[in-house]
């Protein structure tokens, strides 16, 4: 079970990999929050980026929710919580 | 420091070829092959070399050789060429079905699984990366005797193109050689016939060799490349023109 302070920590990393994934590639960075959507939303984002990101928090994290079988998100705070799954 | 590109099927032929063209031009080399011969043991103890045995197609032996060759350098991946392939002749109606799968799960199947490893590798550096597919002309075009083989070549280049959009603008380009007939351990099994008839058909008058296709690799893993993705370069002395 994870503690409150990790959660924040998994929100955090997402949010530092979202911020430099968006610097690379020359995008502006919104505001980040829990609630902002990754695709279709006010972030330049697209599934590309959004695989640089999942493969970035494996590389952090060590772990891949996604391997065995896809898992639908939208926001931030969806993806968080299924780190925090694990 | 040096880029490091995966060669799958590096024991002999085409695959061999590659790996000791790279070694000469500086690049750190990982290959694989399913078992180990007097070139994989001269490989091994080449220091920018790294050899295990792998079963492409094999998942778990696949990842397995593949983990060891990025641990082994360091975690860099420049460049993937998927060279791994088996083929087997017959026509289809007599064709075990065994031996279909076989050709498409190490050919195609396998291919697919480096190509997506590779690319979670290559996604968490920045800078350009390579994939190569090893195609052939007979994904292109017919041949009597070698369905499978050419629907998983086929295939490749389906791949080539699919991948070559979805990673482009990360500075990352997908292609692939298609050789013609070669003069390998893999063409050794055409007849006298099939093989003056092919040089008959063949505007060079011959069959190719490794170092024929070998600077085609060279050049689509070079910086020069950059702009060319998605693309099937055809290196068969003219026999399909």
């Amino acid at each position: 079970m994870r503690t409150a302070t990790e959660s924040r920590d998994v929100l955090a990393l997402i949010f530092e990999e979202t911020a430099r994934i968006l610097q690379e590639k020359g995008a502006k960075v919104p505001a980040l929050n829990p609630e902002i959507a990754f695709l279709g939303g006010s972030m330049d984002f697209d599934s590309l980026d959004l695989a640089t990101l999942i493969v970035a928090l494996e590389e952090r994290t060590g772990a891949d929710p996604f391997r065995s079988g896809f898992k639908d998100f939208t926001t931030v705070s969806e993806l968080a919580s299924l780190y925090e799954a694990k | 420091m040096s880029r490091h590109v995966i060669v799958t099927g590096g024991s002999r032929g085409l695959g061999l070829g590659f790996v000791e063209a790279l070694l000469a031009d500086g690049y750190l080399v990982s290959t694989c092959s399913r078992a180990a011969n007097e070139a994989t043991e001269r490989l091994a103890a080449h220091e920018r070399c790294f050899w295990q045995q792998a079963t492409i197609g094999d998942e778990a032996s696949t990842h397995a050789f593949l983990d060891a060759a990025l641990a082994w350098a360091g975690g860099d991946l420049y460049g993937l060429v998927n060279n791994a392939g088996i083929a087997g002749e017959g026509v289809l109606a007599t064709f075990p079905t065994v031996d279909v799968d076989a050709i498409l799960t190490t050919n195609l199947s396998g291919a697919i699984t480096t190509a997506r490893w590779a690319l979670r590798a290559m996604l968490r550096r920045s800078g350009p990366g390579r994939i190569v597919n090893i195609s052939s002309i007979i994904g292109q075009r017919g041949y009597t005797g070698l369905a499978a083989y050419s629907a998983s070549k086929a295939g490749l280049d389906g791949l080539t193109r699919a991948l070559a959009r979805e990673v482009g603008r990360r500075g990352i380009t997908v292609n692939s050689i298609a050789p013609g007939y070669l003069d390998t351990e893999m063409s050794s099994t055409l007849g006298a016939t099939q093989r003056d008839q092919i040089i008959r058909r063949t505007p060079a008058g011959r069959l190719g060799t490794v170092a024929d296709v070998v600077p085609t690799l060279r050049f689509l893993l070079s910086d020069d490349a950059a702009f060319m993705t998605g693309q099937i370069l055809t290196v068969d002395g003219g026999i399909t023109c």
